[in-house]
């Protein structure tokens, strides 16, 4: 039963990429993991990446589902959602159509996990293209706050800025909601134990 | 070995079989033949190398439903592992719904055909109820559930269904939060029906009011017919019910057959792909064997060797057996190959490598039994052994042959003969070839090219040795021809004498082209006794170039007379003029050349003249005897040849007394005396005798053993000794011969004339002498003769007084001797003037005189009659006067060592 903490898996962070198609996501994903920029456009159905990194010190996995953005039915994106213990909410700053889309992203996301405090980063792309700047910075930051205050962070795919930023914050984010939740659920953990050992002395 | 290769990314994650995947990762091969297997779902997948990082592949139809691993394995790596899971789903595809990929139809989807309800989706994966993942809870709960609800059951549809069954079964690991979750979406989800079902009713109120309306009709209208037809309609119901049930049946057996049909194809078409590697593997084979890649003969015979070799299925036994025969004749033809020259030693090794392979894979088979090639390196080496030497012969002969083609030909001197030309073919073939044949060998000795069977090497060394025999006997054949005496290589003789010395010219050249080869040799760790080998032939043309080099002097040396000057040049010896040191330099120059050209010992050579007496010795022994022969023979030459005129010149000089020309006082020092003959005196041939015994004297004495000696020493050669000695005394026998002329030439002259000057010049009789007071004139004038042969001597060499004027005194002693013994009678006076002059000559030459000299005069003395007291008085007083007044005259005679 006692387990080393040193031979434990690494714990998993599950984070999901959401947004419109051809903001980024993928490119953003690849470069993530393995340091290189796709040029060209290919659609995503829904892409699975996972590998070890280490933050902040410690060794962690980090599973990556990359989405298409527009799933054909509602069922498999809420399952998609319903897997996630973070959301990339990606737009393209070039693209205002994008942006206007986050909106449905974010209550879809909310609706599936019950959860106004997931963790959850509005991530603005293509930020190499500044000159084709189609959403002002002003109404990405108001947008974020009006969320409750979610962090928004600019990217490029392209340049690399701020990726490893955006997948490294979600992680620290998910990982402060877990340790949360377990302190919380050992404390319902004893609880049930004590109940469960009156059971048996009844 | 290389790190393991690590899937961590797929593109997309899930698919029906048959989906195309980019699977992203680490190691995933280090190039296109590198990666040997995808395998996704535990099923093979057609993949594309596209880098290390990179794989496009097709999942298979074999591969199991549901999640599985991604594994990529690699020849440098081995099988790797994968941190992503790609799921298989199967999308059920209706006979009328078109599909773009194949799928495989499970047996059970056939037979329940006719049960499949349509309104199943394949994308339908929320296995769930409580639109929960089922992560962590895959463990098996512990306890047996039947035990605990014992009536109840897991299963939704069940009346019994127990949702504690359902939740400790699928959810015992999920959170309590998390299941609250899963309710509030169970509960919108039921909600969400509700609201269906009310909201279709409210859109569609009035088409049901319409259907509520119609079946109020009917009724009625079934209500006034009453029974009577009710039979009669349900006959009539079940007509129409079988006839719609017929060609129902008609339209699904068409559907049917169209299935059939395309089932068939696309098993066809996927036994096809999935085989494709097999069915291409003949062709495929065939097509790289022609483009000599063998090593991907080798690879992709070990793959299928591997991936198909224990199927039962007759077709694709029936292709491997196919492949085993294209095999065996790619064997056959590896072999071929092998032993095809000329090629290069790596190319031939990765024949015998890949041949040595496909052996290998064909053990057990039995096409190993149909050909069977015990040691397919040791083919190779052999039949490069037997290449190397077939080039030697060929080149050989080709040349022989172009020789013959240039004598027809005028050919140029300039340019070098066929011989020397194929001397450096013949080195640079074996500097090519010698150590490819030699690395094949190594790489055979080390294991390298070890193949099914135990190796049976020949003799290695033995082949290398013939090889190396064979090359140096070539060689020789073509530039030594005389020195071939025992070789199975027929000699290629010159065909004539100048051929030979326009040949002797380039013989630095071809030792030059020999050493090269031999340095390569060097290089390749050859065993010594391969090594010596060449050193031999390389001694012999070492020898053979040197003693060229020194016959060349030979010739010099019998032109020598032309460089006579006529110089007396020589400090040490007067007389003897510049000639030796002409011979000296020319010998220098021979030597220095020869010390260059074939004493410098090169990388691994041994002296030439190391074993005392060896062959080398004696050549060049004899060859220095022959030089020096030559020499005294020009000497001889130079003094016996004359020109007309002086030969009518020379008596003359003798007969009047004093020499017209030439003699010098004796005052005249050395360096004068040399100006003047050589610049305004014409040189008489008396002088040139006198130089050549000079030089004869000098060469015996002094030059031969000192200066010629050192040059041998000064170069490095052994002095040869004996032919130093020899021509020594080849020296001293032509000073003999000179001296005897020169004697011979100025005592019969100067002798002759005592007689006729005593007795008929002045009518003179012994018996009838008036007068006594001075020296016969006789007695004078062959003084004066001694003096100015004297004279001559001394102008050009001190050191030939003594040879020579003994010789010519002992004549006029003699000749004395025989006059005074005839005479036939003295009066007193006589008896005095005989005796005056007898001693005065016999005085005056004295310190010239040898002992039979001495003699001579005796017995010219003892012929005259006894002299009185008083007579003799008289003679000696007046000998005495005379002696002082001829003294400065006849001083040069007094001199002990001039
Ligand atoms: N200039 C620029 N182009 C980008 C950037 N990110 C993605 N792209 C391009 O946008 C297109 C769509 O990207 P993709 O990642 O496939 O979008 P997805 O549909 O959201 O996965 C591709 O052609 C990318 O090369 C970026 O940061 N800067
Ligand atoms: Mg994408």
């Amino acid at each position: 039963m006692s387990k080393k903490p040193s031979s434990s898996p690494p714990s998993l962070h599950k984070v999901i990429m959401v947004g419109s198609g051809g903001v980024g996501k993928s490119a953003l994903t690849l470069q993530f993991m393995y340091d290189e920029f796709v040029e060209d456009y290919e659609p995503t159905k829904a892409d699975s990446y996972r590998k070890k990194v280490v933050l902040d010190g410690e060794e962690v996995q980090i599973d990556i589902l990359d989405t298409a953005g527009q799933e054909d039915y509602a069922a498999i994106r809420d399952n998609y959602f319903r897997s996630g213990e973070g959301f990339l909410c990606v737009f393209s700053i070039t693209d205002d159509e994008s942006f206007q889309a986050t909106q449905e992203f974010r209550e879809q996301i909310l609706r599936v996990k019950n959860d106004e405090n997931i963790p959850f980063l509005l991530v603005g792309n293509k930020c190499d293209l500044n000159d084709k700047r189609k959403v002002p910075l002003s109404e990405c930051q108001a947008r974020a706050q009006q969320w409750g205050g979610v962090p928004y962070v600019e990217t490029s795919a392209k340049t690399r800025e701020n990726v490893d930023k955006v997948f490294f914050d979600l992680m620290r984010e998910i990982r402060s909601r877990k340790t949360e939740d377990s302190s919380k659920a050992s404390g319902r953990a004893k609880e049930r134990k004590k109940r469960k050992l009156k059971c048996t002395l009844l | 070995m290389a790190p393991l290769p690590l899937v961590t990314g797929i593109s997309p994650k899930e698919g029906p079989p048959g989906t195309k995947i980019i699977i992203r990762g680490e190691n995933l091969g280090t190039r296109a033949n590198d990666l040997i297997a995808v395998e996704v779902c535990g099923g093979e997948c057609s993949f594309e190398w596209q880098s290390k990082n990179k794989i496009i592949a097709r999942t298979g139809i074999n591969g199991q439903k549901g999640k599985g691993d991604v594994i990529v394995t690699t020849l440098s790596g081995g099988i790797g592992s994968s941190t992503v899971q790609f799921r298989t789903y199967t999308e059920t595809i209706g006979p009328l719904k078109e599909s773009a990929v194949w799928v495989e139809e499970s047996p059970v989807q056939s037979l329940a055909w006719g049960r499949r309800t349509m309104a199943t989706s394949g994308y339908h994966t929320v296995d769930d109820p409580l639109g929960l993942s089922m992560e962590g809870n895959d463990k098996k709960f512990p306890d047996d559930l039947r035990e605990m609800f014992p009536e109840n059951s897991g299963d939704l549809s069940r009346e019994n269904f127990s949702p504690c069954w359902f939740l400790l079964e699928n959810h015992h690991g999920t959170s309590f939060e998390d299941l609250r979750a899963g309710y509030a979406y169970l509960k919108r989800k039921v909600e969400g029906q509700k609201e269906g079902q009310l909201s279709f009713l409210k859109t569609h109120v009035g088409a049901v009011i319409d259907q509520l309306d119609t079946m109020m009709n009917l009724k009625k209208k079934m209500d006034n017919d009453g029974d009577v037809d009710i039979a009669k309609r349900v006959h009539n119901l079940q007509d129409t019910i079988s006839k719609s049930i017929d060609s129902s049946h008609a339209l699904f057996d068409d559907v049917l057959k169209r299935r059939e049909k395309a089932d068939n194809s696309r098993a066809a078409l996927s036994v096809l792909n999935r085989y494709k590697f097999l069915f291409c593997l003949p062709t495929n084979i065939e097509k790289n064997a022609s483009k000599n890649e063998f090593d991907i003969i080798v690879n992709d015979y070990a793959r299928a060797k591997n991936l198909y070799g224990k199927s039962e299925i007759p077709l694709i036994q029936k292709v491997l057996a196919e492949a085993d025969e294209i095999i065996l004749e790619v064997r056959k033809e590896l072999h071929k190959k092998i032993q095809e020259m000329p090629q290069g030693v790596e190319q031939q090794k990765r024949f015998v490598k890949s041949l040595i392979n496909l052996e290998i894979q064909q053990i057990g088979t039995k096409q190993a039994e149909m050909l069977k090639i015990t040691d397919p390196a040791w083919d190779a080496i052999a039949s490069r052994a037997k290449y190397i030497e077939a080039t030697f012969k060929r080149t050989y002969e080709e040349f022989q042959e172009k020789e013959k083609e240039n004598l027809q030909k005028d050919t140029t001197k300039r340019d070098p003969p066929i011989r020397v030309l194929f001397c450096e073919e013949i080195t640079e073939i074996a500097s090519g070839q010698f150590p490819d044949l030699w690395r094949l060998g190594q790489s055979y000795f080390t294991g390298e090219l070890r193949g099914v069977n135990e190796p049976k090497p020949g003799n290695f060394k033995q082949i290398i040795l013939n090889a190396i025999e064979r090359f140096c006997s070539y060689v020789r054949a073509a530039i030594l021809p005389q020195n071939q005496k025992y070789s199975t290589v027929t000699a290629w003789s010159f065909s004539s004498s100048s051929q030979l010395n326009l040949f002797s010219t380039w013989l630095p050249t071809c030792l030059r082209h020999l050493r090269i080869s031999y340095a390569s040799l060097i290089r390749l760790d050859l065993p010594n006794e391969a090594l010596d080998i060449v050193l031999k032939l390389i001694d012999e043309l070492r020898l053979f170039c040197l003693t060229t080099i020194l016959k060349k002097a030979i010739d010099k040396v019998k032109k020598l007379h032309e460089k006579e000057s006529w110089e007396l040049s020589v400090i040490e010896f007067p007389g003897a003029t510049s000639l030796p040191a002409k011979l000296e330099e020319l010998l220098t120059e021979a030597l220095d050349e020869g010390q260059q050209m074939c004493l410098q010992l090169e990388v691994r050579e041994n002296p030439l003249f190391d074993v005392p007496n060896s062959e080398g010795h004696r050549e060049i022994s004899k060859i220095i005897e022959t030089i020096l022969e030559c020499f005294s023979t020009v000497l001889e030459e130079l003094a016996t040849e004359r020109s007309d005129d002086e030969i009518q010149q020379l008596p003359k000089q003798i007969i009047s007394g004093f020499p017209t020309n030439s003699l010098l006082p004796h005052s005249i020092n050395l360096n004068e005396a040399k100006s003047t003959i050589s610049s305004t005196i014409t040189i008489t041939w008396e002088h040139r005798l006198l130089c050549c015994l000079a030089n004869a004297a000098y060469c015996n004495k002094i030059f031969i053993n000192n200066n010629l000696s050192n040059l041998f020493v000064k170069y490095g050669y052994p002095v040869p000794k004996l032919a130093l000695e020899n021509s020594r005394s080849n020296v001293n026998m032509v000073f003999g011969n000179l001296l005897e002329m020169y004697v011979e030439h100025k005592a019969d002259p100067l002798v002759s004339t005592i007689e006729p000057s005593m007795y008929i010049v002045s009518h003179f009789k012994w018996d009838g002498v008036e007068k006594f007071d001075n020296l016969s004139p006789y007695a004078h004038e062959c003084l004066d003769n001694v003096v100015a042969v004297y004279s001559e001597i001394f102008a050009i060499s001190p050191f030939l007084l003594r040879p020579i004027l003994e010789q010519i005194i002992q004549t006029i002693a003699e000749e004395l001797a025989r006059l005074m013994v005839s005479v036939d009678d003295f009066n007193v006076n006589g008896k005095k003037q005989a005796t005056l002059d007898i001693k005065m000559i016999r005085d005056v030459l004295r310190l010239y005189s040898n002992e039979r000299a001495k003699q001579s005069f005796n017995e010219a003395l003892d012929a005259i009659p006894k002299l009185t007291a008083d007579e003799n008085k008289n003679v000696e007083t007046l000998l005495v006067s005379i002696k002082q007044r001829m003294k400065i005259q006849l001083m040069c005679l007094t001199v002990v060592n001039p």
